[in-house]
């Protein structure tokens, strides 16, 4: 159909983490880990030394590789860049948060719901009537 | 002009019917995102769990991040994306998880299986009994196979930290996968909810205009 976008099929995709260590090592187990010839991984542990600039990096460079199909970053690593999730609005890789051992998830922050929100906002309803 | 009278109603019922479909369907996408949010909460603290406790068991020094595998190496547990083709107008991608390389062994053994149907096909003349046992028994090999291979995917992982391990690192690594199943059903989830906010959201911005 003209002017429809195509989702390009991939039969190998990966799974890339931003997350804590023990989260990252828990996947890691489960058998997503991924090392390329030039030793870049597709996850980033992020702990105490771990710097705004180096998950913003991390973020940029997961949601912009064409063998990622979905991302996994704990929400309040996210909450540490949320400018930049939530000005992603991409298919693929889809921005999955996901709660960490120490920070229970909140809705509240969460982007995709953020985005869908104002369909419940009074303004919107009363909009309507 | 009786006929124009009914239609327009009949219009408008059609329309409110479809909008009403659409709010529906957003509303069940994101009960679904909710509630698998809410099993992989609990998935992941029983991960979590049962890492720690690897941790106290082994030792802290065995299980860390410096022993993990920098050499070269592709992951054993990947996606399939595919484009959701029951939706005209839609980018919905569609996630399906394959756990170490699990369909492309199923692949493998399907095209294996076919191939030996090939160069025995006098066997579909003996009888059918006889071929519902040979199938059944080669479908069992199939499966035993891919079993054998799942075992040998959990066995490299886990022999990143050590050759004797835990049994609760045995249990945080299905954890894991469970996880991961989750994590697929959400991503699924949210492309749906996507989809389905993108038609709401489209039909509200025209009702203004």
């Amino acid at each position: 159909m003209a002017g429809r976008v195509q989702i390009p099929t991939n039969n190998s995709a990966l799974i890339a983490m931003i997350a804590d260590e023990d989260t990252v090592v828990g996947f890691l187990l489960a058998g997503v880990g991924n090392v390329d010839l030039r030793r870049k991984t597709n996850y980033l542990i992020v702990d105490s030394k771990t710097t705004v600039k180096q998950i913003e990096e991390a973020f940029k460079e997961f949601t912009t590789r064409t063998d990622i199909a979905v991302v996994l970053i704990s929400q309040y690593v996210a909450n540490m860049v949320r400018f930049l999730v939530d000005s992603y609005n991409k298919p693929i890789p889809a921005i999955l948060e996901i709660p960490s051992k120490n920070h229970p998830y909140d809705p509240a922050h969460d982007s995709i719901l953020s985005r869908v929100k104002h369909l419940f906002s009074t303004e919107s309803v009363a909009s309507r009537h | 002009m009786e006929v124009a009278d009914h239609k327009a109603p009949t219009l408008e019922n059609g329309q409110l019917a479809d909008e009403n479909a659409d709010v529906l369907q957003f509303m069940d996408s994101m009960d679904a995102y909710f509630t698998l949010l809410h099993s992989l909460s609990s998935t992941l603290r029983q991960g979590w769990l049962e890492l720690a406790s690897a941790r106290h068991s082994m030792g802290a020094y065995r299980v860390n991040t410096v022993l993990l595998d920098h050499t070269s190496h592709s992951a054993a547990t990947t996606l399939l994306v595919t484009q959701d083709e029951g939706k005209v107008d839609s980018v919905e991608p569609r996630f399906t998880l394959c756990k170490w390389g699990s369909s492309s062994n199923e692949k493998f053994l399907g095209e294996k299986q076919s191939s030996q149907d090939q160069l025995h096909p006098q066997l579909r003349h003996r009888g059918s009994t006889q071929l519902s046992e040979e199938k059944t028994s080669s479908e069992n090999k199939a499966s035993c196979e891919i079993d054998d291979q799942v075992q040998k995917g959990r066995s490299k992982s886990l022999s990143v930290f050590g050759t004797l391990v835990s049994p609760k690192l045995r249990s945080a690594q299905l954890s894991f996968e469970t996880a991961l199943e989750t994590l697929v059903e959400m991503a699924n989830a949210r492309s749906e909810m996507l989809y389905a906010f993108d038609k709401v959201d489209k039909k509200l911005g025209d009702g203004k205009e």
